[in-house]
């Protein structure tokens, strides 16, 4: 066999977090209207401010169309289909993870995310997202500590109302675009962060999001503050059960950094992704920003983006703040009939902002892989500069590598680079591997980590290893 | 929009000539269409207030151009031949040419005629219909053979008038021509331009277009390129003082196993809005491309640049290279660069880059170590900035460049 | 040729600088004479380009203290070209590549404003080709140089000749040489340094920035500066060099260890 086809095979994995908890869960009908909405609110015993919130992003969202400008392709998304509400049923937020049901726990061990006191991550704090509902937070006592606050956002709301009303919204208002404007309406839960002045978080903080239930819509919300002079390291996984039904994942993160401050963000995303006929699978239709407000304030976005469908994503840093960073590290896996349109806005508002922008595309089967950013300098951003760096791997010739850079300048003293390019993994070097005795799937995932080094180089240590794994687990037999 | 009024459907002159089935054809989509939409990722950043106001200067119809205006331009080269295209020249079927070139016949016309906008995919796009719609004339030739003399094609339109041109070139298998297109605007005039080329096996082409303003001209050109099996296609492409100005080359490797090079270069000034929309698709293997597209913008105006590669599953083997380089020079000015590439072959060689910026800081600073002052510096960076495509321009296109043409922007 | 009452050229007093956040000079003393030839060594990242970049008037650094004097003027009040213009001239580690723009065209519009400098007339374009067909001869370089554009596709090697074919025409007073020697096979050495050789007189002076003791071989230097951390701290004769030659710059740590005192 050629070694092209066998790169080819070597891309193709079963997926080893299809499985589904039998668990009772409390759902809502079907279905979205006013009465819906006031439902969600009312169940999270939500102040008034927030229900006005959602009802003034739900009306906005029925005046929005659903984008197709990406090109995406996907069949019409019935929206009265889907249950916007799904908990497991427990009483209430436990106080103690000794009182959350064992079948959720063992879930959690099974993905690799054990909450227990003996087994759990050591210097990680995770947040544990099932369903519609945060069920666990550990360490939670010792960032309080520090000052630091990381919880659910529905314990934002009632414990911390007065920082949720500040910034909720503020990066992405409630009409910035059709799954924005929905998931504004109709989210559940997610994970708030707070950095007091001048901290720097002790531990990483992590939320683990699972998709169940095969007709519910996930909607989380994620808002992160960092006060001036703090810093903070977090990491989002994703997976979710194998259906053959397609489940929308609508989420919206904020992330506001003020003067010095500097927040980053990882994700390593492996929802489902359907079968290998393209069957099933999650579209993750994502809005990601973060607002460098303050002076030398940065945010930087890491992303390894592996599983659903359809991924529709693009982290952006809007550079408010003189001389704020913005830095935007992802990598993009995608095979089988898996579509990712993903990239990063970098908009440069104030003078000597800087941004860097690094994305790695592995295309294989018959997917299709997406960079699509947009690279801004305003009229006042004097002395800002942006790098980008587009690669795309191509592995089979059915799969598609598109890029799209968008680069606009209004500012003679700031400078744009932008460079793309497109390789293989050539005979060459695979047999200069094999010549010194690698194997041939080592060899290509050598390889394939090397293309994307740069990336996970970004990573927190503790996941750098384990999406270097995940990335040679979905090409392994995909080349063979 | 204003387009959409019958009456600037029914003021056009009657179809007529060869071309008149064409026309009504362009005249419907237009009516059908109205003037193209914003959401088209082409048009988005249009400037419609000047586009409307070249769709309301009167169609030329068999005017003819002033001597004082014809005395502008240069002699024409020595051993070159000029054809005069539009209202201003002769006759498209009086045009007599030297020994190589042939008039196709009316047959050959009809079979040719739209082929390569069909293989560029173009048939249906907005400018395409525009000029459909409005000319009435067509200069059809052959050319075979090498050891040509160069031709130059000239086009001027006069104040007050929007000039139509149409042209259609094949070159057989193994011919050889260096092709410079001039289009001269004045004051309040336009043009909408249309040329489609094919370049049979082995054949090379030297394509030039100049494309020279003043103050309130407008500028619409497309091309339609295909290349055959190992030609070898180079299309440089200047555009200087037209107030809306875009150029939308479209080029198709009809087997792959061509080579095609690219060098473009718009200087935009006052307000000026210069686009170029360029679209390169290989249809077989083992194909090259060189594209290095240059821009400069001063002022208040706005240079767009958007450049579509696409190598499809049969293209293994590709080599294409495309680069956008952009000076902004003014805080009031605007750069947009949006280079492509859509790929689905994995034997290929891709690239593309994009910059803005002001002038290369190390640049000037050597040559100011070198005791040249920085609007010296600054001159001579921008001047060897443009050299470096205009060089590639036909030899006989120095005459239609004032010499000074690049420092006047500074 | 050295002698005490020869003019002071250039006198850099306590020079500090630094570029962005980073302090790169941290007070340079150096006084150069004409006649002299000065050698300035020392490690990478020592300072020894940024202190020639300074002389020349880069904008990326900033001076933060000192002075420095050209003939009695203050040097750090004039633009980069003024200090061309009144002959000082810094060739370049490593010279940049130029696209578009004609390298004959470049050198008669420098050698015009050098010109200018000393009250002489500007050549026209016929004129200066004979000038510069003379000059060439002095790096070996063939007049096809002149038609391409500045350094661009030249080798190593060829844009070091063009920096030195630059020297010629301009006539300096005070040549710094930023590694002229960087990158050169031995035979460009040769045509580099004998162009040096026959450019220097007893009315100018020549700092060389250098690691190699082989260019030391080629021109002579009187005195040999050795720079750490931002300063120069060591100054001697070409014997220093050939000492560095056998030992390396490890004394350099070993100086810098804290004394006895500082416990």
């Amino acid at each position: 066999m050629t070694s092209r086809n066998a790169v080819g095979e070597l891309v193709s994995q079963p997926y080893k977090y299809g499985f589904v908890t039998e668990i009772e869960t409390e759902k809502i009908a079907k279905g979205l209207n006013e009465d819906v909405i006031r439902l969600i609110s009312s169940k999270k015993q939500e102040p008034e401010f927030l229900l006005n919130f959602r009802l003034r992003a739900f009306r906005k969202w029925l005046q929005m169309k659903e984008p197709n400008w990406a090109e995406l392709g996907y069949p019409s998304i019935d929206y009265q289909d889907i249950v916007y509400y799904a908990a497991p049923k427990q009483n209430q937020k436990k106080s103690s993870l000794d009182e959350v049901d064992p079948k959720l726990l063992e879930t959690f061990d099974k993905l690799g995310i054990p909450l227990g006191e003996q087994k759990r991550l050591a210097n990680v704090a995770v947040d544990a997202v099932f369903d519609s509902v945060s069920i666990a937070t550990t360490y939670k006592e010792k960032l309080a500590e520090d000052g630091v606050v990381f919880c659910s956002i529905s314990e934002a709301v009632s414990e911390y109302p007065e920082l949720i009303e500040k910034y909720l919204g503020t990066v992405v208002p409630p009409g910035d675009n059709f799954f924005a404007a929905l998931n504004s309406a109709v989210f559940s839960d997610g994970s708030f962060v707070y950095i007091p002045k001048g901290v720097e978080c002790p531990m990483e903080l992590s939320s683990y999001f699972r998709i169940n239930s095969g007709d519910t819509g996930q909607f989380e919300r994620t808002l992160i503050i960092a006060e001036e002079y703090s810093s903070v390291s977090y990491l989002e996984g994703c997976t979710a059960p194998m259906f053959d039904t397609n489940t929308l994942h609508a989420a919206v993160v904020e992330l506001v950094a003020l003067d010095e401050a500097s927040i980053k963000y990882s994700t390593v995303q492996n929802w489902y992704s359907g079968d290998e006929k393209g069957v099933g699978g999650i579209y993750n239709f994502v809005t990601k920003r973060g607002l460098c407000k303050g002076i030398n304030s940065k945010i930087s976005w890491s992303q390894v983006e592996t599983g659903s469908a359809i991924t529709w994503k693009y982290p952006s840093c809007i550079l408010q703040g003189e001389g704020s960073v913005g830095e935007f590290y992802s990598v993009a896996l995608t095979n089988h009939f898996q579509k990712a349109d993903t990239g990063t806005k970098m908009v440069h508002v104030a003078p000597n902002t800087r941004s860097t922008i690094v994305s790695k595309g592995i295309s294989a089967g018959k997917s299709s892989n997406s960079y699509r950013g947009l690279v801004q300098m305003g009229p006042k951003a004097s002395g800002a500069r942006n790098y980008s760096q587009c690669d795309s791997m191509l592995i089979g010739d059915l799969a598609a590598a598109n890029t799209y850079p968008y680069i606009r300048s209004q500012q003679p003293a700031a400078s744009i680079e932008h460079e793309a390019s497109t390789c293989r993994i050539s005979e060459d070097q695979l047999f200069y591997l094999q010549s010194r005795g690698i194997g041939f799937e080592e060899a290509v995932s050598m390889m394939v980590s090397g293309f994307c080094r740069e990336v996970f180089n970004q990573l927190p240590m503790e996941f750098a290893a384990e999406a270097d794994k995940l990335l040679s687990l979905k090409l392994e037999g995909s080349v063979g | 929009m204003r387009l959409n009024s019958k009456n600037w459907l029914t003021s056009l002159p009657q179809p007529s000539g060869t071309l008149s089935e064409v026309q009504l054809r362009g005249r419907e989509f237009l009516f059908s269409n109205d003037l193209p939409p914003k959401n088209n990722e082409s048009w988005r950043l249009a400037d419609y207030e000047k586009l409307n106001r070249f769709l309301d200067l009167p169609v030329s119809n068999d005017s003819f151009l002033d001597s004082e205006s014809r005395n502008l331009w240069p002699e024409v080269a020595s051993g070159a031949f000029r054809v005069v295209l539009g209202p201003a020249g002769e006759c498209n079927s009086e045009v007599s040419l030297p020994v190589g070139f042939r008039r196709l016949t009316n047959p050959e016309i009809e079979q040719m005629l739209g082929k390569t906008l069909d293989s560029c995919s173009c048939k249906d796009s907005w400018s395409v219909s525009l000029n459909h719609a409005l000319t009435s004339e067509l200069l059809a030739f052959s050319v075979s053979g090498r050891n040509l003399p160069p031709m130059e094609l000239i086009s001027h339109a006069k104040t007050n008038e929007l000039c139509p041109t149409r042209v259609l070139i094949v070159l057989e298998e193994n011919a050889e021509l260096e092709l410079l297109q001039v289009v001269l605007g004045s004051d309040f005039s336009a043009h909408s331009h249309l040329v489609e080329i094919h370049i049979g096996q082995e054949a090379n082409l030297t394509h030039g277009l100049i494309g020279i303003g003043n103050n309130n001209s407008g500028f619409m050109a497309n091309l339609a390129i295909e290349q055959e099996l190992r030609s070898n296609y180079l299309f440089t492409s200047f555009i200087q003082g037209m107030a809306f100005g875009r150029v939308e080359p479209r080029l198709v490797q009809r087997d792959g196993q061509a080579n095609t090079t690219i060098r473009g270069l718009q200087i935009a000034k006052g307000s000026e809005q210069l686009a170029t929309h360029s679209s390169i698709c290989f249809k077989g293997p083992n194909g090259t491309l060189d594209q290095l597209q240059k821009a400069i913008a001063n002022d208040s105006s706005h240079s767009i640049f958007n450049g579509t590669i696409d190598v499809p599953r049969v293209a293994q083997g590709t080599n294409a290279e495309q680069l956008s380089r952009n000076l902004l020079l003014s805080s009031r000015a605007r750069i947009d660069a949006k280079p492509e590439l859509k790929i689905v072959a994995d034997d290929v060689r891709c690239a593309h880059g994009a910059t803005v910026s002001q002038l290369q800081q190390e640049e000037v600073f050597y040559l100011r170590s070198r005791g040249i002052t920085s609007n010296q510096a600054a001159k001579l960076l921008l001047d060897g900035y443009c050299q470096e495509i205009l060089e590639k321009l036909p030899s006989n296109a120095k005459n239609w460049i004032i010499s000074d043409e690049c420092k006047l922007i500074i | 040729m050295i002698s005490k009452d020869s003019e002071i050229i250039l006198e850099i007093k306590n020079l500090q600088a630094r570029v962005e956040d980073q302090s790169i000079l941290q007070g340079v003393n150096l006084t150069i004479r004409s006649g002299e030839i000065h050698a300035l060594m020392g490690r990478n990242g020592s300072g020894k380009s940024t202190l020639a970049k300074i002389l020349a008037g880069h904008p990326s650094y900033t001076v933060t203290g000192g002075t420095v004097l050209y003939c009695g003027k203050d040097l750090l009040d004039l633009d980069p070209e003024e200090r061309s213009r009144i002959g000082l001239f810094l060739g370049f580690q490593y010279p940049i590549e130029i696209p578009g723009v004609n390298n004959l065209e470049f050198l008669r519009v420098a050698t015009n404003a050098r010109r200018q400098g000393l009250n002489k007339e500007e050549l026209d374009v016929f004129e200066f080709e004979e000038v510069v067909r003379e000059k060439l001869k002095i790096v070996q370089m063939d007049s096809s140089f002149l038609d391409r554009s500045v350094n661009e596709g030249f080798s190593g090697g060829e844009k070091k000749r063009n920096e030195i074919l630059q020297m010629a025409l301009l006539e300096p007073t005070v040549s710094i040489l930023d590694e002229t020697d960087s990158g050169l096979d031995i035979d460009a050495l040769r045509i580099v340094s004998s162009g040096v050789n026959q450019l220097s007189n007893p009315k100018t002076a020549t700092l060389l920035i250098t690691h190699y003791q082989r260019l030391l071989n080629e021109i002579k230097p009187d005195f040999v500066h050795v720079m750490s951390a931002g300063r120069i701290i060591k100054t001697g004769d070409k014997e220093l060099a050939l000492d560095l030659e056998k030992t390396g710059y490890d004394w350099i740590d070993k100086d810098a260890q804290p004394k006895g005192n500082d416990l």
